[in-house]
């Protein structure tokens, strides 16, 4: 129930997705997109669908093409741009607010005017050892800041302050669980290194007019940029690496994770090569992905792009580029071709100092992480919790504490995730409400899970009274006393309603009787509405079977 | 140090090339981002040189391409008179280069007091007005730029 419950209210983004390009005859499922937020909570949602796997894509006319793709490996390495949800820039205390009025947070250091010095913020090194560390990064407890430069509207500087040869973590991992639909299984991808750096301005293309606009609010805003190995295989893995990212910035508070609005960036790198072919093929990167979803048909088309032109002896046609996604179209179009690699002319910024970390520092922010969302995993798998439980409950930080708060209170742990994932799921999608929104309290929750566990209530009244304590808030045993709930568990008062309904509904009954048995659902249904939903139902069940087939 | 002493070479070198040594000297706001782009190049034209590893003689300096790199143009006359400026320039990198550092500790900078970071409390910068106006040209709130959709 709760399983079909969930498809209706949170779509399995993932399961379409998957489908989608290896059947793009049918376009029936491309309007599928997913946004932002809720895109990482759709991705670890497991959809009974075993039919629509990408593994198994017999039958539907595309066999050529699955046939060509078997061919060929695909190595996939993402670049992971988070923007730091800091109260300033990296290098100068102008506000770092998204959405104010383009041009008024800068200052003169932001805008590269001489004589202004950057100065780094402390917050801005805290974040980045906390991302390091967790994923499980080795620290450079010395590191320094580079110059990149390169010339942009939206760089005033005419450089970018990034860190080059010396970042400050690397030679990490980050462990992701697939969904089942996908394959299922625990995989675990490198982390080649996390870097402190700038953001540039945003440019703004106008369709018409030989210009465009300029804002740099954002230019100077903090980012840790994360570069992963080339250990993807799939659109759907790296799907699953970038949404594993972001629920890990947003437990860690260091980010947003908005996609959106920008926080978090993705750009990928596909190649193909040749099973078996040990050496890489050419990479192309493609930019422009702006949720899950859409990265994983872009790497599924890119991967299939190059496939095809490997099949028909046109391998040289795939170059060093970057191509941009269209996501209305569904398609990737060439934005350059890159001659050789671009001359950064990085050199160290002279205008700031290395970043030291003492080792105490590195100690006191390790032992203020978070559960992160992988050991939240395994800890909900070893209650007993089944994977889909599991990737619901430990997708995001306040719903995973709302759950351990309630389990916390000694509720019966399958019960406490089937209430979350289903029932309350579905009210917060329909209010638009976070969990930290809702009145009820794990405590209140954990009881009205006994009450109906210990026979107190039964499970529909238990329903009745949940969106009311959603809403309201007050207590479950205020509530039961209140509106007179406690279920009616008199044998004798329910048979007195029961041989009321019988002797109110003489026709059915003697239908009954001549073997239309169906219809002891019928008086079930009378008899619980007569007792206001209160009637203990195995109770009523057993009674009402024995008076109905009582011969009088 | 390096720095400067390039910079004086080209800041004698012609109108073009508007290298002041401002970034150094002056915090005045009025100053222009163009200006301050300028100046920027000096570091990256100094950087050019420096990272060439030959120890003893250094490749004569490409000027054209360090122009385009810069993204200004030159004139043959103009380049041909930078470049023996620049060649004074890296000769003297290149009697540093001449000194054996190899059981020196390298350095990147001078050593720098540590602990010189920033809390993270926002401050508006009051006179945002006057940056603002060296702006060339805005469309509305934004600056307004040449159409620009392809990097490098």
């Amino acid at each position: 129930m709760s399983t079909a419950l969930l498809r209706t209210i949170q779509p399995n983004h993932f399961t379409l997705l998957g489908t989608a390009l290896l059947r793009r005859t049918s376009r029936s499922n491309i309007s599928v997109r997913c946004s932002g937020s809720q895109a990482t909570t759709t991705t670890t949602h497991e959809a009974k669908q075993p039919s629509q796997s990408r593994v198994a894509p017999k039958n539907h006319g595309s066999n050529k093409l699955d046939e060509i793709l078997r061919d060929y490996e695909a190595v996939i390495g993402i670049e992971t741009h988070v923007q730091l949800s800091t109260f300033t820039k990296a290098f100068c205390s102008c506000p770092n607010n998204y959405g104010s009025e383009p041009n008024t947070s800068i200052c003169p250091v932001c805008m590269g005017l001489p004589g202004a010095l950057p100065v780094l913020n402390s917050k801005v090194v805290e974040f980045g050892v906390r991302l390091g560390l967790a994923l499980n990064c080795g620290l450079s407890l010395s590191s320094k800041f580079d110059r990149k430069q390169y010339f942009y509207p939206d760089l005033p500087k005419g450089y970018q302050i990034s860190q080059f040869d010396i970042p400050i973590a690397s030679g990490g991992y980050v462990d992701v669980d697939i969904p089942l639909e996908f394959g299922g299984g625990h995989k675990r991808f490198g982390v080649t290194r996390v870097h402190m750096e700038e953001d540039a301005g945003k440019l703004l293309h106008s369709d018409t007019g030989d210009y465009s606009q300029v804002d740099l609010n954002r230019a100077g805003v903090p980012l840790l940029e994360i570069v992963s190995e080339p250990d993807m295989r799939s659109g759907i893995e790296a799907a699953e690496y970038a949404a594993e990212m972001q629920r890990i910035v947003r437990y860690l508070g260091v980010s947003n994770g908005n996609m959106q609005e920008g926080s978090l960036r993705c750009d990928v790198n596909v190649s193909i090569r040749p099973i078996g072919q040990a050496e890489f093929g050419t990479k192309v990167e493609i930019k422009n992905l702006n949720a899950f979803s859409a990265m994983s048909r872009a790497i599924d088309f890119e991967i299939k792009r190059q496939a095809l032109l490997y099949n028909q002896g046109q391998e040289d046609q795939i170059v060093t580029e970057t191509r941009l996604w269209e996501e209305g179209a569904q398609k990737s179009v060439s934005m350059r071709k890159k001659e050789g690699l671009a001359d950064y002319r990085y050199f160290p910024e002279p205008d700031l100092p290395e970043v030291i970390l003492t080792q105490d520092y590195v100690d006191s922010i390790r032992a203020t992480l978070p559960e992160l969302p992988e050991a939240k995993r395994r800890r909900y798998e070893a209650m007993g919790l089944g994977m889909q439980d599991v990737l619901f409950l430990a997708n995001e930080a306040s719903v995973a504490d709302y759950f351990d708060a309630v389990i916390g209170e000694g509720a019966e742990v399958k019960l406490a995730a089937n209430w979350l994932m289903s029932d309350i799921a579905a009210y917060l999608k329909n209010e638009e409400l976070s969990i930290n929104d809702v009145k009820l309290t794990p405590k209140e929750l954990a009881a009205l899970i006994a009450a109906i566990k210990d026979g107190t209530i039964s499970g529909k009244i238990g329903k009745q009274i949940l969106f009311e304590l959603l809403a309201k808030g007050g207590t479950v045993q205020g509530m039961i006393k209140a509106k007179n709930l406690v279920q009616i568990t008199d044998p004798a008062e329910i048979e007195k309603m029961v041989l009321k309904v019988i002797a109110e509904n003489p026709k059915q009954l003697e239908q009954y009787r001549n073997g239309k048995t169906k219809l002891q659902g019928y008086f079930a249904g009378e008899v619980m509405k007569m007792s206001k939903g209160k009637a203990n139902p195995p109770l009523l069940n057993k009674i009402l079977v024995e008076k109905l087939n009582a011969k009088d | 140090m390096a720095t400067r002493a390039l910079l004086s070479v080209i800041s004698a070198s012609p109108r073009r090339i508007k290298i002041e040594t401002s970034i150094f000297s002056s915090s005045s706001l009025s100053s222009s981002l163009q200006l301050q782009r300028y100046s920027r190049k000096a570091h990256r034209i100094a950087r050019s040189f420096s990272s060439d590893t030959n120890p003893s003689v250094l490749q004569p300096p490409d000027v054209a391409r360090l122009a385009e790199t810069a993204r200004i143009s030159l004139t043959p006359a103009e380049i041909e008179e930078c470049g023996t400026k620049l060649r004074q320039v890296t000769d003297w990198f290149g009697q540093l280069q001449q000194v054996d550092v190899n059981s020196v500790e390298p350095a990147i900078r001078a050593e720098m007091e540590g602990g010189n970071l920033r809390e993270d409390a926002p401050e508006t910068f009051e006179n945002r007005e006057s940056i603002r106006a060296s702006i060339p040209s805005f469309d509305e709130a934004y600056l307004k730029v040449p159409k620009v959709l392809n990097k490098e």
